[in-house]
């Protein structure tokens, strides 16, 4: 990398550095998978190094952003593959990203190494409250930094949600373990069963620490306030599954009803099949459209035969003898609303009540930060912490906050890269200057080895255990992950959006013939480039010969399948690898 | 109505088909389309099963040919995919790159068949049907082959058996009764079948489940449950259908198990109506949502749909009997007595 700060396009040999606004919205808008990732995980970069069987490469590239690279390939939440260009509407499904992310975790050697950038020790001392995703991220970051890190944790074990919400089924908690053990091998304290505002006070570590982060999620199950929500046999989902997560067997019965519609919902519904349920049904106010979890989630939920109930509303929990007994609940219809998710609310029906039978009810409808349990000094807006906008400062002098606790519910992947970006913050502060910033990386390459072929290859599905291989232990994984050539084939279909294929309109003899091969409308007949200074230029597009000054293609469009390199006579097609990379602003 | 109005139908079955008879009858200047996934013309879908085992031609599936539209003015679209529904601008996406305006539309999509997810990963195994283009090369093996098992989860499946033995085939029948569709099985109800089936020589295969397929040349093994190994030359999977709403997911218009609608069939655009087997509708006196799956029901749906396109107000009634639940939705199936 060069050693200057950069300003502008530098170009070093075929490198070239770019901190151009319209250069850093473009790379947003040609790799629409990392665009997605909360992370910024350079998505491209790691499928390439599983196509070149690098995995070990390919665990470092995720690691960088995101240090738990085995545990989201496992449980992420995917909005990168929402995005991915393979899954745009005429081209197919997108790109299997978080089965090859973790296809390089597995598939590493095992003795892999794990190299890390240090910098000199600062001298500063900072202290991070919950060692959940987001006070893990921090925690590595800052130690990267030269921070001394202290994690208060208040449970016995480390991961937060993911070692308390998260069953074993879907994540092991050895695979866990290892990859947490490799953060706290910086040489990051970690206290347990401390518990800020109960056996330590937020005041005692604000004396001792320069810097504090908040990483306590979301802990304050929301309540339905029907009536019966405190018979026996009713739970709320976070407090369930913390019992399974610990080991317990709480005896159900045969018929569960789960209430909600996320994560925390699915996970419950495939416990109780686990505990040996016979009819468990998930029971949520809109339909399955709105559910917010991804299809694969919703498949692997039917397939272990649990049934969804939409347009329904809880009304109340019915008991005899103290324990529930059945449900009645009121149908749903769909309404407009410009808040709801979707545009779509539910709305009750009138005179719709009916009544289903349960012997355990389960309440998983989200869960809430609770900030004023640790310190009544940390000002709030009911639950929610108040903070600086764009920032991660709370109301208190030396308390940031990140993660769940601060943005309510959300995915792993949103928390860890939350985690990452407040240590930033803190690092800023206690340093008095930016030490990174990010820039594209141009690298003009002669050409790419993918083939139109691999285009037409359909998306593969991760092997899992057969339906009752899944219950005849509690814990084992579900999805056994892809082997070496699975992971390979799959790793063929990405089309490496970092790739930017251009034509240079000085050669160009206007032929045609990269148009006529085109595979969809991706090269297009320019009258005008109408550029800006900001990213908002445009392509003012022609069909009129006379008229045409140049023929560009559009990245946005463009599948990098190759053909119109192939294809012209003039050779005046190039391809340049685009990558947004970190920058050290110090050298 | 104006001249200027063009009615599309999505779907060429008995609720598209009725649905635009009514809408000819009572507009004689409007622009009437159909459009349909399918090459061939409307015909009987529960002939499908005496096609397939060669019991009838083609010819006798047909309930309308191609000139009945023509006379009628009605343009009929074969072999084109509606892709997308954009109901702000009334436009409907075809997949060949088409756009059509319409200014109120029906969508009478009816259904696909269902596959279990517990099937799901031996899809490449198993044939379905549900479309005349599905059968014909199935006419074919079938014609071929000596050992046939069908998966049998719905009501289709006894019929077909049945079909299927007259054509001298030996058939293995292995019931899904625990996810039978649409109806639940009582322990009489299965007796009935089993004895019956075996009084027609069908090897039954009740109270098991599949356990593996595997495939060597062209001949399958099934491998159950309580260890049984059957051989086959075909599996047919008869699990019931689901709405075909797919296309429709993301467009705005409500859809859950199929096209929500209110008692008039009206979606939540206004000139936008659903009949048949993809319509879900509510009904206050079930307290219920419920969702027909048959022919008599399409008809009825399509009649109802087109009337209030024109602006009538008639409320479809629900079926009195033989209504039952499917993973909280009513399920009509009274009509399959009545065929
Ligand atoms: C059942 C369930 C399943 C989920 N499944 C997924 C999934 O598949 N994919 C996905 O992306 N997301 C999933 N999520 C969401 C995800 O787990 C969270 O968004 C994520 O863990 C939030 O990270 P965090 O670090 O902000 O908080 P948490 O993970 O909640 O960690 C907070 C930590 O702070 C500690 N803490 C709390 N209060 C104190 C205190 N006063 N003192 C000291 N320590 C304290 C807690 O013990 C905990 O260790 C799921 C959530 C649940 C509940
Ligand atoms: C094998 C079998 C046996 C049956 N037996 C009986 C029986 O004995 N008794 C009984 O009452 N019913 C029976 N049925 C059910 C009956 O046929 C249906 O209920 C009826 O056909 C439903 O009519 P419909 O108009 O709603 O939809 P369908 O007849 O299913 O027609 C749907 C139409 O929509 C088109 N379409 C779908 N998606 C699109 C799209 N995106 N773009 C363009 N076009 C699209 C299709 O091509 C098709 O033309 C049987 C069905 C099958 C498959
Ligand atoms: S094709 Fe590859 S690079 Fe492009 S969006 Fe999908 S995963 Fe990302």
């Amino acid at each position: 990398m060069n050693n200057n700060p950069i300003k502008e396009k530098v170009r070093t040999n075929t490198i070239l550095y770019s901190k151009d606004p319209r250069d850093l919205s473009a790379i947003a808008k040609n790799i629409p998978c990392q665009n997605a990732c909360p992370a910024n995980t350079n998505i491209p970069g790691y499928i390439r190094c599983i196509y070149e069987k690098r995995y070990g490469r390919s665990y470092d590239l995720n690691r960088m952003y995101n240090v738990l690279p085995g545990v989201l390939g496992r449980i992420c939440s995917r909005p990168c593959e929402l995005m991915c260009r393979h899954g745009d509407s005429d081209l197919g499904e997108p790109v299997s990203i978080c089965y090859l992310k973790r296809s390089a975790a597995d598939l590493k050697s095992p003795m892999h190494r794990i190299k890390e950038n240090l910098y000199e020790s600062s001298g500063k001392k900072v202290a991070v409250i919950g060692a959940g995703p987001s006070g893990l991220a921090a925690a590595r970051e800052l130690s990267l930094l030269g921070h001394k890190v202290k994690i208060f944790e208040g449970n016995g074990k480390h991961g937060g949600m993911l070692m308390y919400g998260i069953p074993e089924f879907r994540l092991p908690r050895d695979i866990l373990n290892i990859e947490v053990e490799n953060i706290l091998r910086l040489g990051i304290d970690i206290e347990y069963n401390a518990k800020v505002g109960d056996n330590i006070t937020l005041d005692s570590i604000l004396k001792k620490f320069d810097s504090v982060i908040l990483t306590t999620g979301c802990s304050l199950p929301n309540q339905m306030r029907v009536e019966g929500e405190d018979l026996e046999g009713v739970y709320n989902g976070l407090e369930f599954m913390k019992m399974i997560n610990d080991g317990e067997k709480p005896e159900i019965g045969d018929k569960v009803i789960i209430i909600g519609d996320g994560f925390t919902a699915m996970d419950c519904a495939r416990a109780a099949a686990r505990l040996g349920a016979k009819d468990v049904k998930v029971n949520m106010r809109k339909t399955e459209e709105f559910m917010p979890i991804d299809e694969k989630e919703k498949f692997e939920v039917k397939y272990e035969k649990v049934k969804f109930y939409s347009l329904v509303d809880t009304q109340r929990i019915i008991g005899e003898n103290g324990k529930v007994k059945e449900i009645e609940f009121l149908r749903n219809r769909l309404i407009d609303s410009a808040t709801a998710s979707g545009g779509r609310a539910a709305e009750q029906i009138e005179n719709s009540e009916f009544t289903l039978e349960a012997e355990t009810v389960i309440i998983a409808i989200g869960q809430q930060p609770d900030p004023t349990s640790i310190s009544s000094k940390i000002k709030t807006d009911g639950n929610w912490i108040k903070h600086k906008k764009d920032s991660f400062q709370t109301s208190v002098k030396k308390l940031f906050a990140a993660g769940d606790c601060l943005t309510g519910a959300s995915n792993v992947i949103s928390a860890i890269a939350a985690g990452r970006k407040c240590a930033h913050e803190v690092d800023n502060v206690l340093t008095g200057k930016a030490r990174k910033d990010n820039v594209v990386r141009f690298e003009m390459i002669n050409s790419t080895d993918r083939q139109r072929s691999f285009d037409f290859i359909e998306k593969i599905e991760i092997p899992s255990l057969k339906f009752q291989d899944r219950f005849k232990s509690r814990i084992s994984e579900v999805e056994t992950g892809y082997d070496g050539n699975i992971a390979y084939e799959e790793a063929k279909r990405c089309y490496l959006c970092n790739l930017k294929y251009e034509i240079d309109v000085s050669r160009c003899i206007y032929c045609s013939a990269c148009i006529d091969v085109a595979p969809r409308d991706c090269i297009k007949m320019v009258e005008k480039i109408d550029l800006k200074k900001d990213p908002s230029g445009k392509l003012i597009e022609t069909q009129d010969w006379n008229k045409v000054t140049g023929i560009v293609i559009d990245t946005s469009r463009c599948i990098r399948c190759g053909v119109c390199y192939e294809v012209c006579p003039m050779d005046c097609i190039y391809v340049t690898k685009t990558e947004l990379i970190e920058y050290d602003l110090e050298g | 109505m104006s001249a200027k109005d063009h009615f599309i139908i999505i779907g060429n079955g008995p609720a598209g088909n009725n649905a635009a008879e009514v809408l000819r009858e009572n507009d004689k200047k409007a622009r009437i389309s159909i459009i349909s996934t399918e090459s061939f013309s409307f015909y009987y879908r529960h002939r499908l099963k005496d096609f397939i085992s060669g019991r009838i031609p083609a010819e006798d599936l047909v309930v309308k040919h191609y000139s009945e539209y023509k006379d009628k003015n009605i343009r009929l679209r074969l072999g084109q995919f509606v892709e997308k529904i954009d109901p702000e601008k009334k436009i409907l996406y075809l997949k060949h790159m088409e756009k059509i305006n319409y200014t109120k539309l029906i969508i009478a999509t009816g259904g696909s068949p269902r596959i279990l997810p517990s099937l799901t990963i031996f899809q490449d195994y198993l044939t379905m049907f549900s479309t005349y283009s599905d059968t014909v090369g199935l006419r074919h093996r079938i014609e071929k082959a000596k050992e046939i098992v069908v998966l049998g989860g719905d009501l289709t499946s006894f019929s077909f058996v049945k079909s299927l033995v007259k054509a001298c085939k030996k058939v293995s029948f292995l019931l899904f009764n625990d996810a039978f569709w649409p109806i639940s099985l009582t322990s009489e109800m299965i007796l009935k079948i089993e004895e019956n089936l075996k009084s027609h020589n069908v090897a039954t295969f009740f109270n098991d489940s599949v356990e593996m397929i595997k495939k060597s040349k062209s001949k399958y093994t099934i491998e159950t449950k309580q260890n049984n190994k059957i051989k086959s030359d075909i599996i047919i999977s008869l699990m019931g259908m689901i709405p075909n709403i797919r296309f429709i997911l993301g467009s705005s218009i409500d859809t859950d198990r199929g096209v929500l609608v209110d008692a008039y069939l009206r979606t939540n655009f206004k000139d936008i109506y659903a009949a048949g087997d993809c319509a879900q509708i509510y009904n206050p006196i079930l307290k219920n949502y419920w969702v027909s799956i048959g022919w008599m029901n399409a008809e009825e749906q399509g009649k109802i749909a087109a009337l209030n396109l024109l602006g009538d107000s008639k409320i479809i009634e629900p079926p009195k009997e033989e209504i039952f639940e499917y993973e909280g939705i009513k399920v009509n199936t009274s009509w399959w007595k009545k065929f």
